[in-house]
């Protein structure tokens, strides 16, 4: 994951410069997991200019609150992309931005999304998209509304009428599946 | 170890990593994490797992981007590295403005200044203008007044003089005739010279040569002429010190045989009173 990427240091350099405030860790964290972050956040706001706005906030939050990161609880990443997933959904969830898409309820909007996604997406989405839909469809549903599509495990638990331990065991199973993939 | 490996399989290490999670349910994984090292083990590779899915759907922002959020970002605390470089900028950025507007001001209190001393330099200036202008006035009405006196000085000796030639030429002109008048017995001490020409008629008195007492208000000396006997009016005048003529014009008269003076009523009598006669001289 570091070949291609125009600065990279490993995670433990790049934290200890984070909460040093050296802005060269900002350029590094950028030049390594921008793309990654905004890839998560276009996937739940889908309009890019309110998708950058995100991308720029998500940024800013990581520099304000870098020495409320805890490296034993978590990788660097997975704080970063909860911040960038956090901040996306609660655009979608807002008034300003029901009301910019008010030709959508919340729940067309994230079809509308997702429609209009296919047309935005990068060879590779497309790929990995055929990826998990080639899994079993009942598991990567779940994924899917939780991760891509901004719905807490609750909220798609209601939406699919399914008991919550089932979510749980299908967004396992999923999770499974791409690690399987990725090894 | 059996613990660990069903709270994994539970899936709530899952949810974990998606954020999912209240509070007190992300302490309690923590808490597991900590406790089993393949819980911990386990949330690590599902953090990879969804890390490199991330990677595998990234989308580029646009370019200008970076720049735009880097040039956000600024230190909180100042610390041993680049941050130093950026921290003076914006204040010395932000101070250009100020500057610019002292200066600016600085300025305008110049300008203040300057129209503050040209309208005190005005002001002497045109309070200094005034009054010499006051001056002048008054010295143009000194030489007003002085030139009127010094034309009427003129008048009176042009007058004067025409009148001494005239005195002066009479006795190159054998028909003027000097009579001089004695005072009679009303006032011996009285005298005065008549100039009379025989031909052109005129009849003047001397003035310098008036020796008579000043008449009052209600009376003037009346100038006869005798002629064959009877007594000719030639004219009322006045005794004054302040006299601006030497010669006094009178009536016209060819012939006379002897000149007199009388003092009479203001205006003149019909006929002399004789016992106010004055002066008497024959031609």
């Amino acid at each position: 994951m570091t070949t291609t990427k125009k600065i990279s240091r490993s995670e433990e350099q790049l934290v200890l410069a984070l909460k040093a405030q050296d802005t060269n860790a900002m350029k590094a964290l950028y030049d390594m997991y921008s793309a990654s972050l905004f890839g998560v956040i276009s996937r739940i706001v889908v309009h890019t200019e309110v998708a950058e706005d995100i991308l720029q906030e998500t940024f800013l939050k990581i520099w304000n609150s870098a020495d409320t990161y805890d490296a034993s609880k978590g990788r660097l990443f997975t704080w970063m992309m909860n911040i960038a997933r956090n901040l996306a959904i609660d655009k979608l969830r807002s008034k300003d931005f029901k009301n910019a898409s008010k030709n959508h309820d919340i729940e067309k909007n994230v079809d509308f999304i997702d429609a209009q996604k296919e047309t935005t997406f990068n060879a590779d989405v497309i790929g990995l998209k055929d990826m998990v839909t080639a899994l079993k469809p009942e598991f990567t549903n779940v994924l899917d509304m939780v991760y891509f599509k901004g719905y807490t495990h609750v909220e798609a638990a209601e939406e699919l009428d399914l008991p919550l331990g089932t979510v749980k065991t299908r967004i396992r199973m999923a999770i499974m599946e791409l690690r399987k993939h990725f090894n | 170890m059996k613990e660990g490996k069903a709270y994994i399989e539970s899936g709530i290490l899952e949810l974990y990593v998606l954020g999912e999670l209240n509070a007190a349910e992300q302490r309690e994984v923590e808490a597991m994490a900590a406790k089993y090292p393949e819980v911990k083990k386990e949330i690590t590779a599902i953090e990879l797992a969804m890390e490199q899915y991330a990677m595998e759907n990234a989308i580029a922002p646009s370019a200008e981007l970076e720049s735009i959020i880097l040039g956000k970002i600024t230190p909180k605390v100042t610390g041993p590295s680049l941050a130093p470089l950026t921290a003076p900028q914006e204040p010395a950025a932000v101070s250009l403005a100020p500057d610019r507007y002292e200066s600016k001001i600085r300025t305008l209190k110049y300008a203040l200044a300057a129209c503050a001393t040209l309208l005190l330099v005005t002001g002497v200036a045109l309070y200094s203008a005034h009054t010499e202008l006051d001056t002048a006035k008054n010295q143009i009405i000194a030489l007003n007044q002085d030139k009127q006196r010094f034309a009427a000085t003129v008048n009176y000796m042009t007058e004067t003089n025409k009148e001494l030639q005239t005195i002066a030429d009479m006795p190159a002109d054998p028909d003027w005739k000097i009579i001089r008048l004695a005072g009679t017995k009303m006032d011996p001490e009285a005298k005065m010279t008549v100039y009379w020409h025989t031909s052109g008629r005129h009849v003047m008195l001397d003035n310098s040569k008036m020796a008579l007492p000043k008449n009052d208000d209600a009376h003037q000396y009346q100038l006869w002429a005798l002629v064959k006997g009877k007594p000719v009016d030639l004219g009322v005048f006045d005794v004054k010190t302040d006299s601006s003529h030497i010669l006094l014009k009178m009536k016209e008269i060819a012939g006379a045989d002897a000149f007199a003076v009388t003092l009479e009523k203001r205006g003149g009598a019909a006929g002399p009173t004789m016992d106010q006669m004055i002066a008497m001289g024959g031609v």
